[in-house]
């Protein structure tokens, strides 16, 4: 397993009392695979990968329990400028708003060659000329002259584009992308997620796709992690999930959202908000919601049950996955 | 639907320019942003009528337009036969009060110095005609009611509520003044996709019951299909195609409706394989550049040099006036083609959530 996250919790102090944004998340992605984390505002899916990444704002943010395992090694037990040598170099992120995540005064060029400069000690002319190549692998046209632009001067999909080509261009092993093309129009994130995948492919790296959208998992994802509450409620391959959801949320959310190819009369909606973080219901935090629920999920959390019933491994984190999964 | 034979709303060669100056103290004008350039329509009463688009197009403009938030340029907008882009004072007051808006941040969209009662009751203070002084907290109370927030919440202040019963609140307020009309802007895609449902179903209940007729901004194109009787295309501040929902999503004729259909991603992975989607290249032109003859030429696979010459009209293309059938659908193309893009319903084992039955 290339990246191996085993219970991990994080907690925020805030105003109101301790958030508990994740709450016991295990997950991992090997070389070359898709894992998709699905989740509502609030759900940690965010925090996870800030995690992971060690650019969690700590504090408020507080690690309390966990492991994260990248190729073996416990990424939580090393220093700060060890930390610093494994992100950029052998894991990358890929953040939502390319415009405010991309330094305004400073040129394309600059900002991808600092890459360059910074982890390889690669001279400006050489780490430019790298700019230049990285900018015509994510098929920006005209890379030579555009290289020495600014972030504004590039449209919204051009500069998800830099984005993708920053995080590739130590060409590290693993890439997080926390909602890569949500602020992008469907044509561009057509593109966007194209080019994601083709270099994926080609690199052979694990990807850690983070988005709420049911659609663009469906299109790249080898399997799916769902979150609820900072859980994980279920994890499977991603062609059963859609064919069978095994826990009550994961099936509402598929219900719940209009299709291209239907014309639905009422849709199927989960009724209520999700929780407030500093006030987890007890039990299984879905309780209050779920259509399914019994006494028991008022008082007891629910394990993510071992659900496997062909080769490929499924949890679910219901106590009642069989009625899901069956009924 | 109930449909009449006359439109409650009519719009017709709408455009609204932004001028482009130069110099400080002669002001010249340079040139134009044109955000809507010739959009028409029509909006049956107890209809919805979806506006889809990426950003840029214009569709946000025509919104704005249409609740008299922005003057149009050129063009007429006829609220059951009268054109009230000519209107002024008490006449435009009345017209005004029967096209509302719901707007698509309910976070900023919301005064937060203000009671929920404030803010839906904010209407009545210039339409006091509609509520008697004395009756307003009970309307307020029975409005937050209908939308399905708890009518004792009238005091409370906006930041208090979540993203969705936020929303609910924009729509009370839409609501407070019995308009025929409701403009939504993107209404839902700010909410969670398990709170989007529940907005959408209120919005439809709230047709049913109010005989509301809607215009339904969204780049959602899922969501323009699940509640829309009727479909219009913008691309850089033109309608290129029109037609009922099916037409649009079965049986596009655009080349840009089709590309914009296949980049959606469906929820089915089954659909990975045998869908084929049009990747389109590049980026929309910008809409103080826009190109001659087909606006949408420099993305297009199909453009030849007619399409740079001649302005393709929004009408029944040639080939298909003399086919009834769904193709038959006004359609800006001078090679416009029938191509499914989307799968038909139950191609493969491409059924979302186990079954239809859903768990309550």
């Amino acid at each position: 397993m290339l990246l191996e996250v085993r219970d991990l919790h994080v907690e925020f102090h805030t105003r109101d009392g301790v958030a508990k944004a994740v709450n016991g998340v295990n997950y991992g992605v090997d070389a070359g695979e898709t894992l998709a984390v699905l989740g509502e505002s609030g759900s940690g899916k965010s925090v996870t990968a800030q995690t992971i990444m060690g650019i969690l704002d700590v504090p408020p943010g507080r690690i309390t329990a966990g492991e994260i395992l990248f190729e073996g090694r416990d990424l939580l037990k090393l220093k700060e400028d060890e930390r610093r040598k494994v992100r950029g170099a052998e894991m990358a992120m890929i953040f939502q708003d390319a415009l405010s995540s991309l330094n305004p005064v400073l040129t394309v060029g600059d900002q991808l060659g600092e890459m360059f400069t910074v982890h390889r000690g690669m001279s400006r002319k050489d780490a430019r000329a790298k700019a230049v190549e990285l900018m015509d692998r994510v098929r920006i046209p005209a890379a030579r002259e555009r290289v020495k632009q600014y972030p504004h001067q590039f449209s919204g999909g051009m500069r998800q584009r830099i984005m993708i080509a920053m995080a590739m261009a130590l060409e590290p092993k693993l890439i997080i992308a926390d909602e890569p093309t949500t602020a992008l129009d469907v044509t561009v994130q057509a593109q966007v997620m194209d080019l994601l995948a083709e270099l994926q492919r080609e690199l052979h790296m694990g990807l850690i796709l983070i988005t709420h959208d049911l659609g663009v998992v469906a299109d790249v994802a080898d399997k799916i992690a769902v979150m609820y509450a900072g859980r994980i409620v279920e994890t499977a391959p991603v062609h059963d999930i859609y064919k069978a959801p095994a826990h009550p949320y994961t099936r509402g959310l598929l219900e719940s959202i209009p299709r291209l190819d239907q014309k639905g009369q009422e849709l199927y909606a989960i009724k209520g908000l999700p929780p407030n973080l500093t006030r987890i219901p007890p039990g299984c935090a879905f309780h209050p919601r779920c259509p399914m629920a019994q006494d028991v999920c008022r008082t007891d959390v629910p394990p993510l049950y071992d659900v496997t019933e062909s080769d490929a491994e499924r949890g679910s984190a219901c106590h009642f996955w069989r009625e899901c999964l069956h009924g | 639907m109930a449909e009449t034979t006359e439109p409650i709303l009519e719009v017709r060669g709408l455009v609204k320019h932004y001028p482009l100056t130069s110099g400080i103290l002669f002001k010249k004008q340079v040139g134009a942003v044109k955000a809507v350039d010739g959009v028409d329509f029509e909006l049956a009463r107890g209809e919805t009528l979806g506006i889809v688009g990426e950003s840029g197009c214009g569709k946000s403009t025509v919104a704005k337009m249409l609740v008299n938030l922005e003057k149009p340029t050129a063009g007429e907008i006829r609220y059951k036969g009268e054109d009230i882009t000519r209107l002024s004072g008490k006449a435009l007051k009345a017209v005004r009060r029967n096209i509302q808006m719901v707007f698509q941040d309910p976070y900023t969209s919301l005064n937060p110095r203000m009671t929920v009662g404030d803010i839906i009751g904010e209407a009545y203070d210039i339409h006091p005609e509609v509520a008697p002084k004395g009756d307003r907290r009970r309307r307020v109370q029975q409005l937050l009611d209908v939308v399905g927030l708890n009518p004792e919440y009238i005091n409370r202040y906006p930041h208090q509520f979540s993203g969705g019963q936020r929303q609910r609140i924009g729509i009370a307020r839409g609501l407070a003044l019995r308009p025929e009309i409701i403009v939504a802007d993107e209404p839902v895609s700010a909410l969670d996709v398990s709170v989007q449902a529940q907005v959408i179903n209120l919005m439809g209940r709230l047709q049913d019951e109010f005989d509301l007729s809607y215009i339904f901004i969204a780049h959602d194109l899922s969501i323009v299909r699940h509640i829309s009787d009727r479909v219009g295309v913008m691309y850089l501040g033109r309608i290129v195609e029109t037609g009922r929902d099916a037409e649009i999503y079965d049986h596009p004729t655009h080349p840009y409706t089709q590309a914009l259909l296949s980049a959606v991603p469906v929820p089915d992975p089954q659909a990975r394989e045998h869908r084929e989607r049009i990747i389109l290249a590049g980026d929309v032109p910008s809409p103080t550049n826009i190109p001659s003859g087909c606006r949408f030429r420099t993305r297009c696979w199909k453009a030849r040099e007619r399409c740079a010459l001649e302005v393709p009209a929004l009408a029944v293309p040639a080939e298909f006036r003399s086919v009834s059938g769904p193709a038959a659908h006004d359609s800006a193309c001078h090679f416009a083609e029938e191509k499914q893009v989307v799968p038909p319903e139950g191609e493969g084992e491409g059924e979302s959530g186990g079954g239809g039955s859903g768990p309550g």
